[in-house]
C-alpha cells in the first residue's frame, strides 16, 4: 500500500523549515525566522487534515519506513502508524498547535533571542508529530525524549533567570525519571518479544508475557505519570511557567503534557490486560484532580492557576482512562487542548498588555473595560472549562462524569469535585481579572493585544465554544484502525442525571466563587493576609514541596559523600598513600638498591611464581 | 597496506624530531591529516566477501615461541583505526592556537604520531605479543604528553597514569604467558595467534588466575572500578590534545582487549562470571555518575563520566549477544566523538582563559553563542539523547544486557536519570548562568571558522550516528558474528 504524500510532508514539512530557518533566515534576517517555521505549521495542518480525513472514511495505515538500528537478527525500525485515534490528536494537536505558533510570532517580537525561540519552539512541535504517529516503542521514545529536550530548552529560554534554570533543570530531570521507567518497559518487551511495534506486541501478548507485563504497565504508567504531570511527580509543571508564555499554551494544550495521556490511551490493551492496573491509574488521576484543584483554587499568579488546573484536567483524564473509557480522556484531551490554549493565550495577553512576562492576580483588575476582546475570549474558555452546555468542556467533561458514575460513588465523588474546583477557580480568576476593582497602581496601561495576538486566540476561542458539536465525529473517527476494543473508545451518550450532577457542580463552583470575589471584593486578599499559615501551606502544595526538595538534597549530599568522602578522600587517598608507603617500607627491608637489575629478579621471579600456578 | 598504518606515522614521529617551532607543527598535521585520507581509502577499499572477516591479512615470518608479526583489519578494528586517525587531528587542530603559550616544541607533535602508531598497532595486530609490545608502547608517549605539557600538577598526574597503567600491564603480560604456556602444554604448539588462542577456554583455577590478571591488565585501561582513579588526575591535567586521545582512544583499548582476547579466549569463565563483572560495569556507571555530580571542574566531571559510559561498553559486549557486542563496539566509537568533541571544547575554553571551573565561567550563551549551542548538543549526545549516537549505543548495550540479565539492565539503565543530573546542571552554569564576580566569560571569544568546521563536523557525525547507525552496525556485523558464533552462547 502506498504511504500518502501527507505523511511525509508530516516529517519533511517542519525539518526543512527547521533547517532554512537556521541556515537562512537565522543568520540573515532573524526577524523573518517565523516565516518557513509558519509555512510549514500550515503544510502540517493540512495534511493532519488529509489524513483525518482519509481515516473517517475507513483508511488506516501501519507501515515500516526503514530500519533504524540492527544488529543479527535483532532489529529497530521506523515506522509510521495513522488510526483513528493517532489522527484526531494529530489534527488537534495540528491545528491549536499552529494557531499559538501564529500567536507566539507576535508575542517574542521584541525578544533578542527570536530565531532560538522559534527554532526551538518548531522543534518542540515536530517531536509531538513525531511521537504521534509513531508505530513502535522505541521510535515513540526517541520523540519522547525530543519533546524534553524542547522544553528544557524552552523553559530555561530566558538563561539568565535562575528561576527559569532551575525550573528548566527540574523538567528535564523529572522527566527523566520516567524516560528510565519508559526504557526499561522497553528493554523488558524487547527480551520478551523481540519487537516493539504497537500491533505485534498487543498481538503477542494474549500467548504470555505474565508477571513481566504487569512491571511494564506500571513502567509505562509512571513515565506516563511524570510527562503527564500526575501526582506524585506532577511538581514540575507548575514550575514550567517560567518559560515565555506561548511556550506555556504548546506545552499544556498541544505537545507536552498530553503525550503521557496519549501513551496510555495508545498502549490500552496492554494496560487493560494487566488486572487492577487501570483502577490504579484511575484512583492516582482521582487524586491528583482534586488536590491539583483545590491548589489552583489557592494560587495568585495567573499562569499558575493555570497550571494547576492542567494538572487537574490530566488527572481527570487518568481518571476515566482508568475506568476504561479511553474515547472519552481523549476527546478531554482535545477538548482541554482548545480552551486552555486561549487561557494560556489571554494571560499571555493580559502580561503583555501589562508589559511583564507575568502577572499576579493582585496587580490586574478591572480588565473588562480595557481589554473586551481577551474577555469574550477568555469567558468562552472559562464556560468551556467549567463544563456547561454547549461549551467544548462539557461534552467530555460529562462522559468523564458519567464514567465515574457508572464506577461507583466514590469515583463519582472524586469527579464533581474536580468539576466544581474547576469552576470555581477559573471563575475565581475571571472575576477578579476582569470584574473585581482595578489596583490602585497599575504597573502598566492594560490595552488590547495587536491582531496577530488576538486574532489566533479568537479562532481557538471559537474551537473552545463549537468543538463539542463535533464530538460524535471524533467518536467515530476514534474506533477508526484502532487496536483497542470499541466500547472502551466509545463517548458518552447523552443523559439528565448526568447533565445534572455536572451542571450543578459547576453551579456551585460558579456559585461560590461569585460570593467570594464579587459580593466581597477584598475577600481574597484579606483571607491571604489573615491565614499564612494555610497560605505557606498551598505555597508548599500541602507539604509536597518539601518532601520533593528533601529527596533532591539527600540524593545531592549521597553524590558528594560518593565523589568527596569514599572516592576522593578515602579510596583515591589510599592508593596515593601506598607509593610513599612502598617506598618507606622497601627502605626498612632493604629492597630498594636502585639497581634495575634487582628489580628485574624481582619481576621474574613473580612472573615465574605466578606462571607455575597458573601451570599447576 | 596495514603495516603502513602504523610505520608511517612512527616514520613521520621521527621526522618530526628534526623540525623545529611552526615547521613541525605543521609537519605533524599533514601526516595526521594523510593518516587519515589512507584510512578514509582503506575504509572504502572493497573486502573480498570469501575472505570471511579478516578482510586484509598481513603476516610475516614465524619467530621464537611461535611468536609472528601478524596484523589484520575486520569492521571493529577498521571503526577503531578510522577514530584513532580522526581524533588525532582533531587533537592537533585543538592544539593549533595554544600552541605557542603551551610550549608545544616538536617533541609534542611527535609525541602524538608516536601515539598513533603504537594505538594503530594496538588495534591492528592479531598476535597477542605484538599487541602486548604496542600496548605497552601507547603508555610512553602519552606520560610524556601528560608529564610535559599538562598542566599545574602534571608530574604527579603522569606518575600515577604510568604506574596505574604499567601495574596493569604487567598483569596482563603473566596473563598472556600463562594463557600461551597453558595452551602449550595442552596442545604442544607454541602460538600467540589471537585467533588460534581463540578455542583455548582455560578454566579451572589456573583458568580463573590468568582470566582475573587480564581483566586487571584490560580493566586499569577501561578503567573499572576501583581501578579508575588515576583517569580524573590525568585527564585533568592532560593538555587538551592529550585529553581527546586519552579519553576517545586510549580507554577504548581495554574495551577492545575485551572483545578480542578476553571473550573468545575464555568464554566459559566469562559467562559464568558475568554477574560479577556486569555488577562491576553497573559500579562503573552508578558511581562513575555520582562522583561526576559533585566535580567542580569541567574537565574532571567529563572524566568520571566517561567511567559511567565506558561501564554500558562492558556491559554490552559481556552479554554475549549481537546488538550487546554491536552496540558495546559502537559504544566506543559513540563515546570517543562524543568526548573528544567535548574535551576539545573545553581546550577552547581554557586556551582562551586558562580556566575550566564550573565557576569561572556563566552567561556564555551571550559571549559565545556558537559554543553554547554546540556544547550542549555534544552535551545531549553524552547523556543519550535519541536521535544522537550515544543514545543508539546505550541503548544496544542494555537490550543486549536485558537478554542476559534483565535486572543488571534495569540497573544499569538508572544511569540515564544520573547522566542529566551531572551534565545539565554543569552545563547551565557555565553557559546559562548569569556571570558571576570571579568570572572569566568576558574573555572567552566565539569559535572561529577552524574550530567551528571542526564542530561541525563532529556533531554532524554525532547526529548521522544517532539516525542511522546502520551502515556502521552493517561494518562491525561480521566480527560480532564471529564473536557470539564462535563463542559460547547461553
Amino acid at each position: 500500500m502506498p504511504i500518502p504524500v501527507s505523511v511525509y510532508l508530516l516529517f519533511l514539512a517542519p525539518t526543512a523549515a527547521l533547517l532554512v530557518a537556521f541556515f537562512l533566515f537565522r543568520p540573515l534576517r532573524p526577524q523573518w525566522t517565523h516565516w518557513p517555521i509558519l509555512a510549514s505549521c500550515a503544510v502540517v495542518a493540512a495534511a493532519s487534515m488529509d489524513l483525518a480525513a482519509k481515516t473517517y472514511t475507513g483508511w488506516s495505515m501501519d507501515a515500516p519506513l526503514g530500519v533504524w538500528m540492527a544488529a543479527g537478527s535483532w532489529e529497530v525500525y521506523f515506522g509510521v502508524r495513522i488510526d483513528g485515534l493517532c489522527a484526531a490528536v494529530l489534527a488537534m494537536v495540528a491545528v491549536v498547535g499552529g494557531l499559538i505558533h501564529v500567536y507566539a510570532a507576535g508575542y517574542m517580537r521584541e525578544d533578542p533571542g527570536f530565531a532560538r525561540f522559534f527554532l526551538c519552539f518548531h522543534l518542540f512541535f515536530l517531536s509531538m508529530i513525531g511521537m504521534l504517529v509513531s508505530n513502535n516503542f522505541v521510535q515513540f521514545y526517541l520523540f519522547w525524549e525530543g519533546v524534553g529536550l524542547c522544553s528544557f530548552l524552552l523553559i530555561g529560554f530566558w538563561t539568565h533567570k535562575q528561576s527559569a534554570r532551575s525550573a528548566a533543570l527540574q523538567a528535564f530531570v523529572t522527566n527523566r525519571v520516567g524516560d528510565l521507567a519508559f526504557l526499561v518497559a522497553i528493554l523488558i518487551l524487547l527480551k520478551a518479544y523481540g519487537d516493539t511495534r504497537f500491533e505485534y506486541v498487543f498481538g503477542q501478548m494474549a500467548y504470555g508475557g505474565g508477571p513481566l507485563l504487569l512491571l511494564v504497565g506500571v513502567l509505562l504508567f509512571v513515565a506516563a505519570a511524570s510527562k503527564s504531570a500526575q501526582f506524585p511527580l506532577y511538581f514540575w509543571l507548575p514550575d514550567a511557567m517560567e518559560g515565555p508564555t506561548p511556550v506555556s499554551a504548546l506545552m499544556h494544550a498541544a505537545t507536552m503534557v498530553t503525550a503521557g495521556i496519549f501513551l496510555l490511551a495508545r498502549s490500552w490493551p496492554l494496560i487493560a490486560f494487566v488486572p487492577g492496573l487501570g483502577t490504579l491509574i484511575a484512583a492516582v488521576g482521582g487524586v491528583t484532580a482534586v488536590f491539583a484543584g483545590l491548589l489552583a483554587c489557592g494560587q495568585t499568579d495567573l499562569k499558575r492557576i493555570l497550571a494547576y488546573s492542567t494538572v487537574s484536567h490530566l488527572g481527570l483524564m487518568a481518571l476515566a482512562l482508568g475506568l476504561g473509557r479511553v474515547g472519552i480522556a481523549v476527546l478531554h484531551l482535545i477538548m482541554h487542548g482548545f480552551f486552555k490554549a486561549v487561557l494560556f493565550l489571554c494571560a499571555g495577553n493580559i502580561a503583555h498588555g501589562l508589559g511583564k512576562s507575568a502577572a499576579d492576580i493582585s496587580e490586574v483588575g478591572g480588565l473588562r473595560k480595557h481589554m473586551p476582546f481577551t474577555l469574550a475570549c477568555f469567558m468562552a474558555a472559562a464556560i468551556s472549562l467549567a463544563g456547561i452546555w454547549p461549551a467544548a468542556g462539557f461534552f467530555s467533561k460529562d462522559g468523564i462524569i458519567e464514567a465515574c458514575l457508572e464506577a461507583g460513588p466514590g469515583w463519582a465523588a472524586l469527579a464533581l469535585t474536580a468539576a466544581a474546583l474547576g469552576a470555581f477557580y477559573i471563575s475565581r480568576m475571571l472575576f477578579l481579572a476582569f470584574f473585581g476593582p482595578s489596583p490602585e497602581q497599575k504597573p502598566g496601561h492594560p490595552h488590547e493585544a495587536p491582531a496577530g495576538m488576538s486574532v489566533p486566540v479568537g479562532f481557538l476561542a471559537l474551537g473552545a465554544l463549537l468543538a463539542g458539536f463535533l464530538s460524535p465525529g471524533i467518536g467515530r473517527l476514534l474506533v477508526k484502525g484502532a487496536m483497542s476494543p470499541e466500547e472502551s473508545l466509545a463517548l458518552a451518550h447523552f443523559s439528565w442525571p448526568v447533565f445534572a450532577a455536572g451542571t450543578s457542580a459547576a453551579v456551585i463552583g460558579f456559585a461560590a466563587a461569585w460570593f467570594l470575589t464579587i459580593a466581597r471584593p477584598r475577600f481574597d486578599w484579606t483571607w491571604r493576609r489573615e491565614h499564612p499559615g494555610l497560605q505557606a501551606l498551598v505555597a508548599s502544595d500541602f507539604g509536597w514541596r518539601h518532601v520533593v526538595a528533601f529527596v533532591v538534597k539527600t540524593s545531592w549530599r549521597f553524590a558528594e559523600w560518593v565523589g568527596g568522602a569514599l572516592d576522593h578522600r578515602t579510596w583515591d587517598g589510599f592508593l596515593e598513600w601506598t607509593s610513599p608507603a612502598a617506598v618507606s617500607l622497601g627502605g626498612a627491608v632493604s629492597l630498594k638498591s636502585g639497581r634495575l637489575s634487582d628489580y628485574m629478579w624481582w619481576i621474574v621471579m613473580g612472573t615465574a611464581a605466578l606462571l607455575a600456578a597458573a601451570l599447576i | 597496506m596495514l603495516t603502513a598504518l602504523w610505520a608511517l606515522p612512527a616514520l613521520g614521529g621521527v621526522l618530526c624530531l628534526f623540525t623545529k617551532g611552526e615547521t613541525s607543527k605543521r609537519f605533524a598535521t599533514t601526516v595526521a591529516a594523510a593518516m587519515l585520507g589512507y584510512t578514509v581509502w582503506l575504509s572504502c577499499v572493497p573486502y573480498a566477501p570469501e575472505a570471511g572477516v579478516w578482510g586484509l591479512v598481513e603476516s610475516g615470518p614465524a619467530w621464537i615461541f611461535g611468536i609472528r608479526y601478524q596484523l589484520a583489519l575486520d569492521g571493529l578494528a577498521l571503526s577503531l583505526v578510522w577514530l584513532t586517525a580522526f581524533l588525532t587531528v582533531v587533537s592537533f587542530a585543538a592544539s593549533w592556537r595554544g600552541a605557542e603559550s603551551g610550549g608545544f616544541s616538536a617533541g609534542f607533535w611527535s609525541s602524538f604520531l608516536f601515539l598513533e602508531a603504537a594505538l594503530m598497532g594496538v588495534f591492528l595486530s592479531r598476535d597477542l605479543f605484538v599487541f602486548y609490545v604496542f600496548w605497552e608502547a601507547t603508555l610512553i608517549p602519552m606520560f610524556f604528553i601528560i608529564g610535559l605539557w599538562g598542566s599545574e600538577g602534571r608530574r604527579h598526574a603522569a606518575m600515577k597514569f604510568f604506574l596505574f597503567t604499567f601495574f596493569g600491564s604487567l598483569f596482563m603480560l603473566v596473563g598472556l604467558l600463562a594463557l600461551v604456556t597453558h595452551y602449550h602444554a595442552v596442545s604442544g604448539v607454541w602460538t600467540w595467534d589471537m585467533g588460534e588462542l581463540a578455542g583455548a577456554n582455560p578454566t579451572g583455577l589456573a583458568g580463573l588466575l590468568m582470566f582475573v590478571s587480564l581483566i586487571i591488565g584490560f580493566g586499569v585501561k577501561i578503567p573499572l572500578f576501583p581501578m579508575h582513579t588515576w583517569l580524573p588526575d590525568a585527564h585533568t591535567e592532560a593538555p587538551a590534545a592529550g585529553s581527546i586521545m586519552l579519553a576517545g582512544v586510549m580507554l577504548k583499548m581495554g574495551v577492545y582487549g575485551f572483545i578480542r582476547v578476553l571473550l573468545p579466549v575464555f568464554p566459559r569463565l566469562s559467562w559464568d562470571l558475568l554477574p560479577w563483572l556486569g555488577g562491576l560495569a553497573c559500579v562503573n556507571i552508578l558511581y562513575g555518575s555520582l562522583c561526576a555530580m559533585q566535580q567542580r571542574d569541567l574537565k574532571r566531571l567529563i572524566a568520571y563520566s566517561s567511567v559511567a559510559h565506558l561501564g554500558f561498553c562492558v556491559l554490552g559486549v559481556l552479554s554475549w549477544t549481537p546488538e550487546g557486542v554491536a552496540g558495546g563496539s559502537l559504544q566506543m566509537l559513540n563515546h570517543g566523538i562524543t568526548t573528544g568533541a567535548l574535551f576539545m571544547m573545553i581546550g577552547f575554553l581554557y586556551e582562551r582563559t586558562h580556566r575550566r571551573g564550573l565557576s569561572d565561567f556563566g552567561d556564555l550563551v551571550t559571549r559565545a553563542p556558537w559554543m553554547t549551542f554546540f556544547f550542549g548538543w555534544a552535551v545531549m549526545a553524552s547523556i543519550g539523547l535519541p536521535g544522537l549516537n550515544g543514545f543508539v549505543g546505550e541503548f544496544m548495550c542494555l537490550a543486549g544486557m536485558a537478554r542476559a540479565l534483565p535486572l543488571m539492565a534495569m540497573v544499569a539503565a538508572i544511569g540515564i536519570v544520573l547522566s542529566a543530573a551531572y551534565c545539565l546542571p554543569a552545563y547551565q552554569t557555565v553557559f546559562w548562568g548569569a556571570s558571576t564576580a570571579g568570572s572569566v566569560s568576558s574573555k572567552v571569544l566565539d569559535l572561529d571558522l577552524r574550530e567551528k568546521v571542526l564542530v561541525w563536523l563532529l556533531c554532524g557525525i554525532m547526529l548521522y550516528i544517532g539516525l542511522c547507525p546502520t551502515p556502521l552496525l552493517d561494518a562491525l556485523a561480521p566480527s560480532v558474528a564471529s564473536l557470539v558464533a564462535d563463542g559460547f552462547m547461553p
